[in-house]
């Protein structure tokens, strides 16, 4: 004890910091920016705050220096060092667990009521996938490798979970950038979503008043799940975790003999997933993956992801228009895009915008439903395709 | 052009139309599955509505008449039940209460 120093325990604390770490790789703070920028996102802005602000946390804590939260599980002299907390965390979104379980707690708070009783909606929701392929081409020709291109174009699909978990099976460096994209857009959709409405519709078009949708018996419902799970499924079965489990939470909701498991599906545990899901989406992005070219490169291709898809859906939305002799209105097509309910609400206000009397809300919901399953069916493609 | 390839445009049309045709059949099995479900379903209403037609024959609802409003029968339903009925009605079928000739309301 008689060689102890105070200066120098002080100077040796601060060497081996954090603090210290950071002037061997500077990029670390650029990163823990990125965080700030998202917390502002997230509480200032209100975008997505539920995701954005635990994404920002992850990103924060994964960019301290020394920290070993992400590190693996190693063998030392015969015993297994224990992996970083993080790292562990993220194992639910490596094998798929968290994106799947949101869809079942989505899946409980969706009723697909609106698309049982017009099942046409489904063409829109199927138009609105039409960016996720030109998104596709459009990665492939920025230099992307194939199976990272599909994952960036499932952006268009609106569909965090269904993004997040495509990228993690296929561009997995490219995970945070690509969830990011997709909440953000997310977010914006209605900043995104107007301008293309007024631009591809014309005034007549969006002032369309839509008849009253038929009532859906509970039976209905009941068996719409289990048939869908059935027949999806058996077609495309690398959809299987999230077609699955979000027909498991719509019977949960529609069975009516389950309610304490349908209420946790769509609250609690929807919330405590999203907190995990957050996390590990935020802490893969360290600055040798993040801060490239690359990142700027799928920020943008998401966006025009996202703008075809809508404009995918609006176009079939006219075509549907033409063919009921001026029954649809073709608003309701951007709802094909998934974000539900958000892109229905946008179709609402600018139906409502074009006419007073115009309530969008119920008829968008049966597209924006449909865009679910449909962006769902496409990742299940890519998936199929490039996942070997 | 980058990585972009005849194949790699042969997988989004392919995709696509994967999705348009997923989408297209459940469009199709939709409609059918209801019809079945209500076909299935439709005997067991007639069951359940049966028994509140006999009362022509055996005129067992008597008893509990509560009260007649205007020319409505109200059997076992008060009248602010029965009122809420009458405006739903309208609303769902579209004809104003005016037009509407309600007979009986009976709580089954």
């Amino acid at each position: 004890m008689s060689d102890f120093s105070f200066i120098g325990t002080l100077e040796k604390i601060l060497m081996e910091s954090g603090f210290a770490a950071f002037a061997n790789d500077p990029r670390s703070l650029i990163m823990i920016l990125v965080a700030c920028v998202l917390f502002y996102m997230g509480i200032g802005k209100k975008f997505e705050p539920l995701l954005l602000v635990p994404i920002a946390f992850g990103i924060l804590l994964a960019n301290f220096p020394l920290t070993g939260l992400l590190n693996e599980p190693t063998i030392v002299d015969g015993a297994t060092k224990s992996p970083g907390f993080l790292w562990v965390i993220y194992q639910g979104v490596q094998h798929a667990i968290y994106p799947s379980i949101i869809f079942l707690g989505i899946g409980a708070m969706t009723d697909f009521g609106p698309l049982i009783a017009r099942p046409s909606s489904l063409l829109l929701g199927a138009a609105a996938q039409i960016g996720i392929f030109t998104a596709f081409l459009l990665a492939l020709a920025l230099g992307f490798p194939p199976a990272v291109a599909a994952a960036i174009g499932v952006i268009g699909g609106a569909d965090g979970p269904t993004a997040i978990l495509t990228a993690s099976k296929l561009a997995e460096a490219y995970l945070p950038a690509i969830a990011i994209a997709a909440y953000s857009y997310m977010a914006l959709i209605p900043l995104i979503q107007p301008p293309l409405m007024r631009l591809l519709t014309t005034q007549k078009e969006r002032e369309v008043k839509m008849t009253q949708l038929r009532v859906v018996t509970k039976a209905e419902k009941i068996v719409f799940p289990i048939a869908v799970a059935i027949f999806v499924i058996l077609l495309l079965p690398d959809t299987a975790p999230l077609i699955g489990m979000l027909m498991l939470g719509n019977l949960f909701r529609e069975c009516g003999v389950v309610d304490r498991l349908s209420d946790t599906a769509q609250n609690a545990l929807i919330n405590i997933v999203t907190i995990f899901l957050g996390l590990s989406v935020g802490c893969k992005a360290v600055a040798e993956n993040f801060l490239t070219f690359e990142t700027i490169k799928i920020i943008v291709l998401g966006l025009l992801a996202f703008m075809l898809s809508t404009a995918g859906g609006l176009i079939f939305g006219k075509i549907m228009y033409k063919l009921s002799g001026g029954k649809i209105n073709p608003l309701i097509g951007s709802a094909g895009v998934s974000a539900v309910p958000m892109a229905a609400r946008v179709a609402q206000v600018e139906g409502q915008k074009a006419n007073p009397v115009n309530f969008l809300l119920m008829h968008a919901m049966g597209p924006n439903v449909a865009g679910v399953i449909g962006s769902a069916v496409a990742a299940g493609f890519m998936i199929k395709v490039f996942g070997g | 052009m980058g990585n972009l390839t005849t194949s790699s445009f042969l997988v989004a049309l392919s995709g696509i139309v994967i999705v348009f045709i997923m989408l297209v059949v459940l469009c199709l099995i939709i409609p059918i599955i209801s019809k079945v479900v209500l076909a299935v379903q439709k005997p067991q209403i007639n069951n359940r509505v049966a028994p509140t037609t006999r009362p022509k024959t055996e005129p067992a609802a008597k008893p509990n008449v509560t009260g007649v409003a205007g020319e409505v029968a109200l059997i076992d339903v008060d009248e602010k039940t029965a009122a809420c009925i009458m405006a739903i009605v309208s609303h769902e079928t579209g004809i104003p209460l005016s037009e509407l000739i309600f007979k009986s309301i009976k709580a089954i």
